[in-house]
């Protein structure tokens, strides 16, 4: 197969998860490896035929039949008419592209997952990652805030391993018109305050971040107070990676590609570089 | 290295030795007085006296704008045929040659662009020697790009030493075997000499993104593109797609695109990561003289002077990273 | 598959902007399957609105009362609204006299005649009313005008164009009209997309598209100085097509 030409798929479901966000399943074929094998943090090039072609994180965990997850956020020019897509539409993809979470770096270590808004999307993926294999790890904190309790993606998922212990869980909203009594445990604080309560051992913990470019300076800084190194902290960027193989030129970030030496990045690598953390 | 002498009057019969390889392109002056790459027809003479042409040869393996993909509901998506004539550019100067040897660095390799190594595949090199001008900058510092050529022509007095650089070139030299001498002179000093230098890179100063050097720039820049369209490295390209009327159908450009432009890093929702100029010249700068992913710390500058010539209002990015450099970094 | 439902309107114009959808003749049987031209005056009879539309496509600029209500009432019966045009999306030439005495104006025309409409000084759509998106041109290009329509076919519209005329005359390999032979060529402020149609015919840029999406005004005046075109030259020339140059 190559790169460059997309592969078609078939939505097999469509999943609302709030307002103008749902999650998709796609279908392709058995044993396609845009679905059997991606890590954490890759991402994938989706084309909607007659519209155009956007880079999306994967949101699942690798399959052999062939079914993708992607959370897509109905926001631009291609997101948009997909809204009124509908199970049995063909769309296409290319991938999987780009730098992943190391995940033989997370071995026998604590992790802390901060996730704000849309960011829970590959953040999710990770988090799948670990928990199927969930005795090679140690603790596994996920941290996640949203504008409003109705943005909080894959809540049931997040409650439910909570009460099973296998993550702790903080939830966080920026502000709250309703709904926020039957999200247990949520508080109304900005993302970077829920770290406050968090204590870690900075030599055995690496936290992976995904968010809206704004909070991650205030995340970074936190982190760093915590005394976590740099290159503990990893961050999932997002830029305009048109082509996903390191040829349009769009997406660079200093003098990274996001798309191949990325779209994960440790704190260490984007040290110094110009607006790499929005 | 096998090398023979060619007669300036027996150029023309070269030429037609060579067409019957492929159709013949190379640098001729227009009535308009701008020199471009185009088809030498019959009787036609390159000018190869002429300091530059206003595109590049990348114009002949990236398409300014090009459909890149098909889409019907019943096939996917599909890569259109491309014709498989060779193509014979006569008359490539070193710089360009290394221009198409960091295009060839960007999209082929083990994952090739299936357009442009098919364009490559079937491109035949012919390069020449030249004097730099007042513009050129080929000469400023050694480049490690490399201006590879099928075949080479050295412009000596009466003529032109040809010598082949591959096994193409070899097979040329043989087809044209009947207008070409044995040659009695020694070849003249390469002037490719300046790139496939395997000394250590020059170092590239660190810009300061604080400087107000930037700053200027932006100030000056006309967000016109013209240097970029004209420059033999700069690839980025935009991706678009069109559906067809018939609502089963579509195809996909991608056309060049400039990294001073606003939509350059742009993302859904309208947030750019280089939303002044200074900044996108900053980036401007760093792709030229550092750059980026798996080609990072290779100089893409080639030194052809096209982005000087063009510059309506005179940018140019070699003085800066002259200044930069002064600055002690 | 349901046929998207158009109403496409002219108000201040010379109409030019429809006609070019209808000189698309090789494409007309394919459209006339795949939308339903539901309000189109200048084509069709009847012309009443009726119900909602997927798209209202709306031609020229606002100058008259009931262009407004017209406006008004496409706008909400529409789910994208989309300018088509230069006169629409910036106002165009209609504009050059705005912010003279409108009453001698009048009078300069058509003399002591009554005229039946009260007129105001006439302003794009976007004064009026939210637009979705908008195509530029005088007339727009016809390959931008079926591009728009197929893509509304998808529930798509046309993404913003980021480059000038300049950018596509470079890329046809052409001489530079001002640069190279002293033209007022305005392919430096113009938006891109009509594929330097003008300048590679060695017609300068009359700036038909309206600006670029990014323009460096200061410093283009500077160079339209150096090849002996005044600011007032320049601006005359630009403000033809877009009153909001007149900054």
């Amino acid at each position: 197969m190559n790169s460059s030409i997309p592969v078609s798929a078939v939505i097999s479901a469509i999943r609302p998860l709030a307002q103008d966000v749902s999650l998709y399943t796609l279908q392709t074929e058995p044993g396609n490896l845009a679905a059997s094998s991606f890590l954490a943090g890759q991402f994938l090039e989706l084309s909607l035929p007659g519209v155009g072609e956007i880079p999306v994180s994967y949101c699942g965990y690798p399959t052999k039949d062939g079914s993708i997850e992607l959370c897509i956020r109905h926001i631009g020019h291609v997101t948009i008419p997909l809204k009124t897509s509908a199970a049995g539409n063909v769309v296409a993809l290319r991938g999987p592209f780009g730098v992943g979470f190391p995940m033989s770096a997370y071995n026998g270590q604590d992790l802390v997952l901060i996730a704000g808004g849309l960011g829970m999307a590959p953040l999710r993926s990770l988090l799948l990652t670990l928990l199927a294999r969930r005795k090679r790890y140690g603790k596994i904190t996920v941290l996640y805030g949203a504008r409003d309790a109705e943005s909080l993606l894959f809540l049931d998922e997040l409650l439910e391993l909570q009460r099973q212990g296998a993550i702790a869980l903080s939830l966080a909203v920026d502000r709250t018109d309703h709904g926020l009594a039957n999200v247990p445990g949520c508080r109304i604080v900005l993302l970077p305050e829920l770290l406050d309560q968090l204590a870690i051992d900075p030599g055995r913990t690496f936290a992976a971040v995904c968010g809206p470019p704004v909070v991650y300076p205030y995340l970074v800084s936190a982190l760093q107070v915590m005394a976590l190194p740099d290159d503990r902290i990893h961050l999932s960027l997002e830029r305009r990676m048109k082509c996903g193989v390191g040829r349009c030129g769009h997406c660079a970030v200093g003098r990274y590609l996001c798309c191949v030496d990325g779209p994960v990045f440790s704190c260490a690598q984007l040290a110094g570089i110009e607006g790499a953390l929005g | 290295m096998v090398a023979r002498f060619l007669e300036i009057s027996n150029l023309k019969a070269l030429l037609n030795l060579l067409r019957q390889r492929g159709p013949v392109h190379g640098p001729l002056r227009g009535a308009d007085g701008v020199v471009r790459f185009a088809s030498l027809t019959r009787g036609v003479l390159p000018d190869l006296s002429a300091s530059r042409t206003m595109l590049p040869p990348k114009k002949y393996l990236l398409y300014p704008r090009e459909r890149i993909l098909t889409y019907t509901d019943h096939e996917g998506y599909r890569v259109p045929a491309e014709p498989g004539l060779p193509l014979i550019l006569f008359g490539v100067h070193p710089c360009d040659l290394a221009g198409v040897n960091y295009l060839d660095k960007i999209f082929l390799g083990d994952d090739p662009d299936p357009l442009y190594s098919a364009r490559r595949a079937r491109l035949i090199l012919v390069g020449s020697s030249c004097i730099p001008d007042r513009f050129c900058s080929c000469h400023a510092s050694p480049s490690p790009l490399q201006a590879l050529s099928d075949l080479f022509l050295h412009t000596v007095d009466g003529g032109f030493i040809l010598t082949s650089e591959s096994a193409c070139g070899d097979e040329l030299l043989a087809r044209m075997q009947s207008v070409l001498e044995e040659c009695t002179m020694d070849v003249p000093e390469d002037t490719r000499r300046f790139f496939g230098s395997t000394d250590a890179v020059p170092v590239i100063a660190e810009p300061e993104a604080t400087g107000p050097e930037w700053q200027e720039c932006a100030d000056h820049c006309l967000g016109c593109g013209a240097c970029s369209v004209c420059c033999p490295t700069c690839s980025c390209f935009d991706v678009l797609e069109f559906g067809g009327l018939d609502g089963c159908s579509a195809e996909r450009v991608r056309q060049w695109d400039n990294c001073l432009f606003k939509g350059h890093a742009q993302v859904a929702g309208g947030l750019s990561f280089r939303k002044d100029r200074a900044e996108r010249f900053r980036y401007r700068y760093w792709h030229k003289y550092g750059g980026f992913g798996p080609l990072r710390d290779v100089v893409s500058c080639v030194g052809c002077g096209r982005c000087r010539v063009a510059c309506p209002t005179g940018i140019d990015l070699r003085q800066l990273a002259g200044q930069l450099d002064k600055g002690g970094k | 598959m349901r046929k998207i439902r158009l109403a496409i309107a002219g108000l201040t114009a010379c109409s030019g902007c429809q006609l070019s959808l209808l000189n698309c003749e090789d494409e007309l049987p394919e459209l006339v399957e795949r939308f339903e031209f539901s309000f189109f005056p200048l084509a069709c009879s009847p012309a009443e609105l009726t119900g909602e539309y997927d798209a209202a496509m709306v031609e020229g600029c606002l100058s008259m009362p009931h262009e407004k209500e017209l406006l008004l009432e496409l706008r909400a019966r529409s789910r994208y609204l989309i300018a088509l045009g230069t006169c629409a999306v910036w106002g165009g030439i209609a504009t050059l006299r705005n912010g003279e005495n409108r009453e001698q104006l009048r009078q300069l025309v058509y003399g002591q005649n009554p005229v039946a409409d009260a007129t105001f000084d006439p302003k794009s759509l976007k004064d009026l009313v939210q637009v979705d998106a908008g195509i530029v041109g005088c007339p727009p290009e016809t390959a931008e005008l079926l591009r728009l329509l197929a893509g509304l076919l998808r529930g798509a519209l046309p993404e913003a164009i980021d480059y000038p005329v300049c950018t596509e005359c470079n890329m046809r390999e052409k001489l530079c009209l001002l640069l190279g032979q002293n033209k007022i060529c305005l392919g430096l402020l113009t938006s891109g997309g009509c594929g330097a149609k003008c300048p590679s015919l060695s017609v300068p840029c009359e700036g038909c598209r309206g600006p670029a999406l990014e323009t460096n005004l200061e410093e283009s005046f500077d160079v339209y100085a150096r090849h002996g075109f005044d600011r007032l030259a320049v601006r005359g020339r630009l403000r033809r097509f877009c009153p909001e140059w007149l900054l």
